[in-house]
């Protein structure tokens, strides 16, 4: 098992909005059971990124490649199908079914065999983040740190090998953020690869092991959260000196 | 068999436990003793109200469960009703007939919405569209079986009719036993009985959860690996099916069709049934379809003119005052002060 | 046979038959376009607007006031329906598509039991032309130059009035508009009451070319419907000229070889075909093509 293997990756992927560029000649790249965290500032592409990843939207050139195949013309829940899990920038449960009904729909283990680790995965996240005693509740009257780990646990249900999380922590509390933290930290352990777009620097450096910056739909660097939280050039793009 | 029992006693549908159950066989009970005390016309009269039921379950599948309007759902009774009538009519005398009328008109159906289905869940068309382009459709074939008139527009022997519609059409026969008067009513009870139960096994199961999460959130369950486009065909395709039974039951009852039965009054009614039962209940269509079918032919046998403002009425007020549908909310109620 | 006249006829009735889907969906595509509101009361009120036309007109009113009469009354009357029904359903299209079946099955019931199976008619004013061996209706001539005046009309509207302003800015971003003072109730009922008062505007119009009776607004459901879905509802103006303009086309051709019934028929896989490349219809990449030019001149 190689473990500085490829499991995601785009080449010189290209996306324009009318005359907006989301994304340009973007070559990314996540090896198998990374932690990687996508920064950049507002506008950067980020969460186009994921979309264009998981086939929400269609490329107009470049290839994606996941778990070594090539993905480009696939339909986003095929892709989803091979293993691959998506958490909403804008929470998506089901708002007006209950807990046991968001879990009981994203309960399903297609191909992937009677994954152990994965069982144990999704057994962890229902436990940590306490959804199982709350079975009957309604989605909607959750707070809304539990709704966000409603949605990663709903995802975790179909055994992924990737999961791409956009923003989990948006609207935490310190300390439900640090938490998430280490629940995630975790789950990557057991050989998870979590790729999240996060704002929060202090959540950024205690999880990732590698840190992507987008700025206009480049990718303007990466390296170790160090490197990047001391980078002059990084500051600037966020403070918009260019 | 626990499992089915189950998934037929799931909360995808109001009403579940011993009580409900109790109560939903002492009423079944009354339905089967019904036929005893009156006579063989008004057993059949009452078959009508019957009959209508698996066609308020189409649309209740399709709308309540899976959140799509098809406004012009009498196409598909109407497809199927003509269907039988050309193979069954042209197979007069042959005890086959009536069974391949039906499977006809079932795979009429099929084809249909399956084309129509492909057509517009398949592209990322705004979900009102569905709507207008269904009710068009039905109009469209309307207009089309209305201008049938005359001896040309014949299949094999069978006359389309023109604005007249079909007539002699056959009972529904097995062997050579014809189902009418008081047989026709025991088995329009069985088969609204059997749809009812099969019905609720299907949205208790994982396929009936993946069509509410499509109801719900199209693109949610869509990244969490469903085909939904596929989905939502079949479900329309069985939607239409379930149209079509109620087609073939109308022909087999009364022996004739004609256009107006997918004309837009004829439209409005599936919709009301759903709108001031509850769309999302098949037990609040099967109460709704019942009374509104009643009320409405009590009040036209009349000579009651108002049939129809009363009938709009209702549906205005019902979806002002009870957006959830009547009987449904009312089932609520019950719950909460239990 | 003589090229010319058929080029000339076949010209005429293409923008004929455009007029007549133009008025039949303009009320319809300016609701949509406002607040996502399909009204399937819309040939009822066409209806009204045709009966409020012939009663005032065997009043001995001209027809022009009649026409007129016919917008303001139907206009008010959308109003009221507005502000007690259909306000409730913002958010909730169809809930808003069953509730306004429910008023067309009462509007046109009732109006059977008020008025009875059958109006006067109106006499089609003026005359009509040879030329060739076509025949040409004056009305129909008419008719087009009125849809010209309308679209006219609404353009400088939405361009230079107030209402106008705070109608584009509630329909790009309702929220937003509160925010910047603009009562978007306010704007709802007024363009529900115009929507309202077009579609009287166009049954009015129309009335010297058909029956009138109760249920006459039935016949322009299918092609409002359709020119409305082939338009789109991003650009109302546009949506409502290019559809009528592309059905019509179509109609006119297939009516001619093949009958009125095929051409029906072709509206409706024009437009099952166009919404298959064109989700939001024409009208939005119409938007799309636009906005694209002026971004790239940046």
């Amino acid at each position: 098992m190689d473990s500085h293997q490829e499991i995601i990756s785009t080449h010189n992927l290209n996306k324009k909005f009318g005359g907006i560029v989301v994304a340009k000649n973007v070559n990314f790249s996540v090896n198998k059971g990374e932690f990687r965290c996508l920064i950049g500032p507002n506008g950067a592409g980020k969460s186009t990124l994921f979309s264009l990843l998981c086939g929400i939207e269609k490329a107009d050139s470049g290839q994606i490649t996941i778990l070594n195949k090539n993905v480009t013309e696939l339909k986003a829940f095929q892709r989803i199908k091979l293993g691959l899990g998506l958490k909403f920038q804008t929470n998506k449960a089901f708002q007006s079914l209950s807990i046991k009904d968001n879990l009981s729909i994203s309960d399903n283990n297609f191909d992937i065999k009677k994954n152990k680790i994965a069982e144990e995965r999704y057994q962890l996240a229902l436990s940590e983040f306490k959804l199982k005693s709350e079975g009957a509740k309604l989605a909607r009257e959750l707070p809304h740190n539990m709704l966000q780990w409603l949605e990663i646990t709903m995802i975790l249900a179909s055994f992924p090998k990737i999961v791409l999380l956009d923003e989990p922590t948006a609207g935490m509390s310190v300390e439900e953020t640090l938490f998430t933290g280490s629940v995630l930290k975790r789950l990557n352990a057991t050989g998870l690869t979590i790729i999240v777009v996060e704002h929060d620097m202090q959540f950024v450096k205690d999880v990732a092991n590698k840190i992507t910056v987008l700025h206009e739909g480049e990718i303007f660097s990466e390296g170790t959260a160090e490197e990047v939280s001391n980078s002059e050039e990084v500051k600037n793009i966020y403070l918009g000196r260019d | 068999m626990k499992h089915l029992l189950n998934l037929i006693d799931g909360d995808k549908d109001i009403g579940r436990g011993n009580k409900f159950w109790a109560g939903f066989f002492l009423v079944l009970i009354c339905f089967f003793l019904y036929p005893t005390f009156v006579s063989s016309f008004r057993a059949s009269n009452t078959a009508f109200y019957l009959l209508n039921i698996p066609m308020g379950f189409g649309l209740c599948l399709i709308w309540g469960y899976c959140g799509i309007l098809s406004f012009g759902h009498v196409a598909y009774y109407g497809l199927a009703g003509y269907a039988y009538g050309i193979i069954a009519g042209n197979l007069l005398g042959n005890s086959w007939g009536p069974i391949l009328g039906v499977l006809g008109g079932l795979v009429v159906c099929t084809i249909i919405s399956g084309i129509f289905g492909y057509f517009v869940f398949y592209s990322r068309i705004q979900k009102w569209i569905i709507p207008i382009l269904t009710l068009v459709f039905t109009l469209l074939l309307e207009t089309f079986f209305v201008q049938t008139s005359g001896y040309q527009w014949r299949v094999g022997r069978v006359l389309l009719g023109g604005f007249n519609g079909m007539t002699n059409i056959p009972f529904f026969q097995i062997g050579t036993f014809e189902f009418e008067g008081y047989s026709f009513y025991y088995y329009c009870l069985v088969i609204v009985l059997v749809l009812f139960f099969g019905l609720r096994i299907l949205v208790n199961s994982k396929f009936g959860q993946i069509v509410i999460g499509i109801r719900e959130d199209e693109l949610r369950t869509e990244m969490l690996g469903y085909d939904i486009r596929f989905l939502q065909c079949v479900t329309f395709i069985i939607s239409a099916n379930l149209a079509g039974i109620s087609g073939l039951l109308y022909v087999q009852w009364g022996n004739y069709i004609t256009p107006s039965q997918m004309g837009i009054l004829q439209a409005a009614l599936p919709v009301i049934w759903c709108a001031v039962g509850g769309r999302n209940s098949f037990i609040a269509v099967i109460f709704a379809t019942i009374l509104l079918n009643w009320l409405s032919f009590t009040l036209s046998s009349q000579g009651n003119q108002y049939a129809l403002v009363i009938i709009g009425t209702l549906l205005v007020v019902t979806m002002v005052f009870f957006p959830r549908g009547i009987v449904v909310m009312i089932f609520e109620k019950i719950n909460k002060n239990i | 046979m003589d090229i010319g006249p058929l080029i000339l006829n076949l010209i005429y009735q293409l923008f004929a038959n455009s007029a007549f889907l133009f008025l039949s969906a303009l009320g319809l595509i300016i609701i949509l376009g406002m607040m996502n509101i399909i009204n399937l009361a819309h040939g009822e009120f066409m209806m009204i607007g045709a009966y409020v036309a012939t009663i005032t007109y065997h009043a001995g009113i001209p027809f022009v006031i009649s026409v007129i009469l016919s917008f303001i009354v139907v206009a008010l009357f959308g109003s009221i329906i507005e502000l007690l029904i259909i306000r409730r359903f913002y958010g909730r299209e169809l809930g808003a598509l069953v509730v306004t079946w429910g008023i067309s099955l009462v509007l046109g019931q009732g109006t059977l039991l008020l008025f009875g199976p059958f109006m006067p008619s109106i006499k089609i004013p003026g005359g009509s032309y040879k030329f060739g061996v076509f025949s040409y209706s004056e009305y129909w001539l008419i008719l087009i130059g009125v849809c010209i005046l309308l679209i006219v009309l609404l353009w400088w509207v939405y361009s230079f009035t107030n209402y106008g302003l705070q109608a584009k800015a509630t329909m790009q971003n309702p929220d937003m508009a509160k925010c910047l003072g603009v009562s978007t109730k306010k704007i709802y009922t007024i363009t529900f009451s115009i929507g309202a008062g077009l579609a009287g505007l166009g049954g009015a119009l129309l009335s010297p070319t058909m029956t009138i009776a109760p249920f006459m607004g039935q016949q322009f459901v299918a092609p409002a419907f359709i020119t409305v879905v082939v338009g789109g509802a991003t650009n109302v103006i546009y949506g409502a000229v290019g559809s009528s303009l592309i059905l019509s086309a179509v109609k006119t051709n297939i009516g001619m070889a093949f009958g009125a019934f095929f051409g029906t028929v072709a509206l409706l896989l024009t437009a099952l075909i166009v919404i298959r490349i064109m989700p939001n219809g024409i009208s939005a990449t119409f938007q799309r093509y636009i906005d694209k030019k002026s971004l790239s001149t940046k």
